[in-house]
């Protein structure tokens, strides 16, 4: 079997697998969130289109009871899942995740959800451009300078960013930049004023960097302890001896070997680019998918909450898929499917 | 000895004297008011050299490479061998003069007996432990931190008051967001409860002549004149003391209130608790006939019969919310139309600050009156920080400042570590019981019992726990029985399942590779062929293995939860305040409602702990994992 035919083999393996796990968890979710007492509380706007709304959907019967007095019921959940998967299905269906009761008013969860995706993916890739480069490069001067006073000042560095929770951190910056020295935003601002605004930038500047700092200490830490791994290896004595010098041999052999599994964890922090982070996105009132979280596991808006669980949980699968997969393309050594 | 070594061992001792030294001294200056306090503060401040030194020599050998003792080792050794004998070039065996060879030893060759002892693995352990500097320096943190959380809630007075008038905890609204206050620096401006702020006139001329017995204007800095449109605006720089709260108005019964007038009587003149009761019913009325002289006489006025009532309304509760305000108030005025809403006070000489008019009550014969009493309730007017102590027994000054509702910071901040530290070691441990379980059946039976096994925490881990907490507390809080058997432990049982569901996870899988490497090895196949069951195979021969490397993933995990909790807690997904607990994490979201901008202290300890607490448990964790570590035997 060639090379290639393999790994589109293991790749269309693991895409079943991923789809097989993706409709368990769905169903353990989907029947968690149903089983939760569905009412209507003092946050609702219209309680008799929320009622209508619901036996619409099939997920509540309307039962008359002998004195003409109307009550609602909800249908089983095992109903509720077939009724579900058939809308799921049907094409047309306006609403096949169900509708926002709390955080927009009749509204689809995926609406809801896209309206919330510039504001985090723009903080994220901000967040990955200085993090990956300055990290990489902070491993590799800290491997170069192996056991010599700049590595131990950063190893404790960097042993302090990973420790120490990002929220301290926020705290700290957001209290310095924009409460003491008054030069920073302590918000960001809305979408009103342009993405690419200057006031915009300037008032992402401090989520940026908080959210940053762990994964440079992370990416940092994690080159460090490759390339020094890949540094002492015989190879490397062969390319000095072959006439190399010590940057040439550096960076065309010790680098690239020490890229195998750290290009990977750039593939994972692309993929979680979508996902936000609920904390950050709290202390610096982001408007984004962490926060729309948040914001539904607090007010009960259990359709948004299902969509926006299911959304995360896609991404982590469709994550450690890619990252297992581009071991292999990255690393011709690695054999894929793990066969004999 | 070397002289680096020398100077190394008298800065070691030095550390030790100071540390020493604050305690004594410390436990000396505490004899005469809060010895805890004192005792504390005298250790910190005399870790503080040894703390340095500790950062130091981190910085200086490297947290885990030991690259200069092994050197300094190896040159030694070679000074040791003995004088080398050069041979001449050339010289064939059978010259060589017997003479420069002795023969080692005696005739015969014997084994020798073991002269040391053996090192169990423990020991071994244990030593390659001590080794590791920064794990040593980690352990000891978290052991201070595990002995304020446990001695402080034992010991700070503030833990034992009134259970039926602190239901939640003591509590003091009059000093809600004080700052932290410390006797050491008392005056310096640095953690003695004072605050840098700007002033209006107003707030100023009302903090000037406060009558209790606390200035609260520490020092004054400059006064600020900035144009704001047509007029000026004048505001003071000041230092204002957060503890000086003023007088304020007491009610007490009979039996309070005489107890309260001995002990007044007892004090020297200059430190009188009880101040006169100021009279502002009588000073209103009076300024209401002024305002309506001013509406009949002036036809320019502003003033109406509505806007003068509601003046009068607005004045009183001004009065009644301000009881450290003696003297009188009058409405602002600008470009000749009244507000309501912002009141100043009336100076008899405008150049003159501190000349503002009492309006004191007095009886029939012009003596201040000191009490009101309505229906057998005393009503008095006292220096409230004063009174605090003369009510409670301690002073009102705290360590870390105060919350919103003045609770003690460094008494709630024991408590919470000392919940969050349990519920971090409970849910650790319980981790690690069905982690082992799961992966010793999983790693040892293999095969399809394995792969089911397998794919069912793949499925568990997907799902994230935030999913389950959130599914778990709205069901839990539903739930009648469950609520009526456990009351408010529900928050924490939540917290407890969504932490338990997939914490096990990690250890199931390090006790699964263990199980995997272990079991076809020899010994294991000599035991079963000696006839040993499952069990014993698995208990006796593998575990034990294992054992290093699951209390290190289990000492790792006690940091995740902690920061877990902290987090989850400051979002408000889970709330422990409402069941009376308190945790490091609902601390932390005291201190979101209390704001960063005004009250940065509120925050800055939460912080501060969960920080020192992460650090010490990730480098104490990768010390125990470097020790359990018998691949390093004799690498260093």
């Amino acid at each position: 079997m060639s090379k290639f035919k393999q790994t589109l083999n293991y790749i269309l393996k693991r895409l079943a697998l991923m789809v097989l796990t993706f409709v368990v968890i769905f169903f353990i979710c989907f029947i968690l969130v149903r089983l939760l007492p569905t009412t209507v509380d003092s946050g609702m706007k219209d309680p008799e289109i929320f009622y209508k709304t619901m036996v619409s959907q099939g997920r509540m019967k309307q039962v008359v009871d002998q004195y003409g007095k109307v009550t609602y019921v909800t249908t089983p959940v095992f109903e509720q899942l077939w009724i579900f998967l058939k809308g799921l299905f049907t094409p047309g269906n306006p609403y096949p995740w169900g509708l926002s009761y709390k955080i927009e008013w009749l509204n689809s969860p995926i609406d809801v959800l896209t309206k919330r995706l510039p504001s985090t993916v723009l903080i994220n890739i901000y967040s990955m451009l200085i993090s990956i480069p300055c990290g990489i490069g902070l491993g590799i001067f800290m491997a170069l300078k192996k056991n010599k006073w700049q590595d131990h000042v950063l190893s404790v560095l960097v042993m302090l960013f990973i420790s120490v929770p990002s929220f301290v951190y926020a705290f700290l910056m957001q209290y310095l930049f924009s409460y003491v020295w008054q030069i920073l935003p302590s918000m960001t601002e809305s979408s009103s004023v342009g993405w690419f605004s200057w006031a915009m930038i300037k008032s992402m500047i401090l989520p940026v960097l908080s959210m940053c700092f762990g994964s440079i200490a992370g990416f940092a830490r994690y080159t460090r302890a490759e390339l020094t791994e890949v540094l002492t290896s015989d190879f490397m004595l062969l390319a000095r001896t072959k006439g190399l010098t010590r940057a040439q041999a550096t960076v065309r052999h010790a680098f690239r070997n020490s890229l195998v599994p750290i290009f990977p964890m750039i593939l994972g922090e692309i993929i979680s680019v979508l996902s936000g982070s609920l904390i950050i996105e709290n202390i610096f009132s982001i408007n984004g998918v962490g926060a729309l979280y948040l914001q539904s596991i607090q007010m009960r808006d259990y359709d948004v909450f299902q969509f926006v669980s299911m959304f995360y949980i896609t991404i982590g699968l469709f994550g450690t898929l890619v990252v297992d997969v581009s071991y292999g393309i990255v690393d011709p050594r690695i054999r894929m499917g793990g066969g004999k | 000895m070397r002289r680096v070594d020398l100077i190394k061992r008298i800065i070691k001792i030095a550390c030790a004297v100071c540390v020493l030294a604050g305690i004594v001294v410390g436990s000396i200056l505490g004899t005469k008011g809060d010895f805890l306090d004192s005792l504390l503060k005298g250790t910190l401040i005399g870790l503080i050299p040894a703390a340095i030194y500790a950062i130091y020599s981190l910085i200086h050998n490297g947290i885990i490479n030991h690259k200069k003792d092994k050197e300094r080792k190896a040159r030694s050794a070679v000074k040791a061998t003995a004088p080398k004998v050069v041979l001449p070039e050339g010289t064939k065996p059978e010259e060589i003069d017997p003479s420069l060879f002795a023969k080692s030893g005696n005739e015969d060759l014997h084994d020798q007996a073991f002269e040391t002892k053996p090192v169990s693995y423990l020991m071994d352990c244990v030593k390659r432990f001590a080794k590791n500097k920064a794990s040593i320096v980690a352990a000891a943190i978290i052991a201070v931190i595990a002995l304020y959380a446990i001695i402080v809630p034992m010991a700070s007075p503030r833990a034992y008051v009134n259970k039926i008038e602190y239901p939640t905890g003591f509590r003091d609204d009059h000093f809600s967001y004080v700052l932290p206050y410390n006797q050491m620096f008392a005056g310096s401006g640095f953690w003695d409860g004072t605050k840098k702020e700007n002033k209006s006139e107003t707030d100023y001329i009302i903090a000037i002549n406060d009558d209790s017995n606390h200035n609260p204007v520490v020092q004054f800095y400059e006064k600020v004149v900035t144009k704001v449109g047509a007029g000026t605006s004048t505001s003071y720089k000041i230092r204002r003391d957060t503890y000086a709260v003023g007088a304020q108005l007491v009610k007490l019964n009979q039996a309070g209130y005489d107890k309260l007038v001995s002990y007044n009587d007892s004090l020297p003149d200059d430190k009188k608790m009880m101040r006169p009761i100021v009279d502002s019913q009588k000073y209103i009325s009076e300024y209401k006939v002024e305002l309506e002289n001013e509406m009949a006489s002036k036809p320019d006025t502003d003033l109406t019969p509505a806007i003068i009532s509601d003046i009068v309304d607005k004045l009183t509760s001004y009065y009644n919310q301000n009881s450290n305000v003696w003297f009188k108030m009058t409405a602002t005025k600008k470009n000749g139309t009244h507000s309501s809403n912002t009141f100043r006070p009336v100076l008899s000489n405008d150049k003159d600050l501190n000349s503002v008019e009492s309006i004191y009550m007095k009886d029939s014969s012009d003596n201040y009156v000191y009490f009101e009493n309505h229906g057998g309730e005393y009503t008095v007017r006292v220096d409230y920080f004063d009174y605090f102590s003369y009510k409670n027994g301690f002073t009102p000054y705290y360590f870390f400042g105060s919350n919103s509702s003045g609770q003690d910071i460094f008494l709630r901040l024991a408590q919470g570590t000392r919940f969050s530290l349990l519920l971090g070691i409970g849910i650790s441990a319980i981790n690690l019981i069905i982690g082992l379980v799961w992966g010793a059946v999983s790693g040892y039976y293999g095969g399809t019992v394995d792969l089911v096994m397998e794919r069912v925490t793949d499925i568990i881990s997907t799902i994230p726990s935030l999913i389950i907490l959130t599914i778990c507390s709205i069901q839990f809080t539903n739930n009648a029985a469950l609520k009526a058997a456990l009351g408010d432990g529900i928050v924490v049982l939540a917290f407890l399942v969504a932490f338990v569901y997939n914490g096990w996870i990690g250890v199931a899988g390090t006790t699964r590779m263990q199980f995997y490497r272990f079991k076809g090895q020899e010994y294991v196949l000599a035991s079963r062929s000696l006839g040993a069951k499952d069990t014993r195979l698995i208990f006796r021969h593998i575990l034990p293995n294992a054992i290093g490397t699951l209390v290190t993933s289990t000492v790792l995990m006690i940091p995740g939860v902690i920061f877990g909790e902290s987090s989850l807690s400051y979002l408000g997904i889970i709330n422990f305040s409402t069941s009376g607990l308190v945790s490091i994490g609902s601390l932390l979201s005291e201190g979101q409602t209390a704001g960063l901008q005004y009250n940065p202290h509120v925050l800055l300890f939460p912080c501060l702990i969960i920080s020192l607490l992460e650090i010490s448990f990730n480098l104490f964790g990768n010390g125990l994992r470097d020790a359990f570590n018998t691949t390093l035997k004799g690498s260093d």
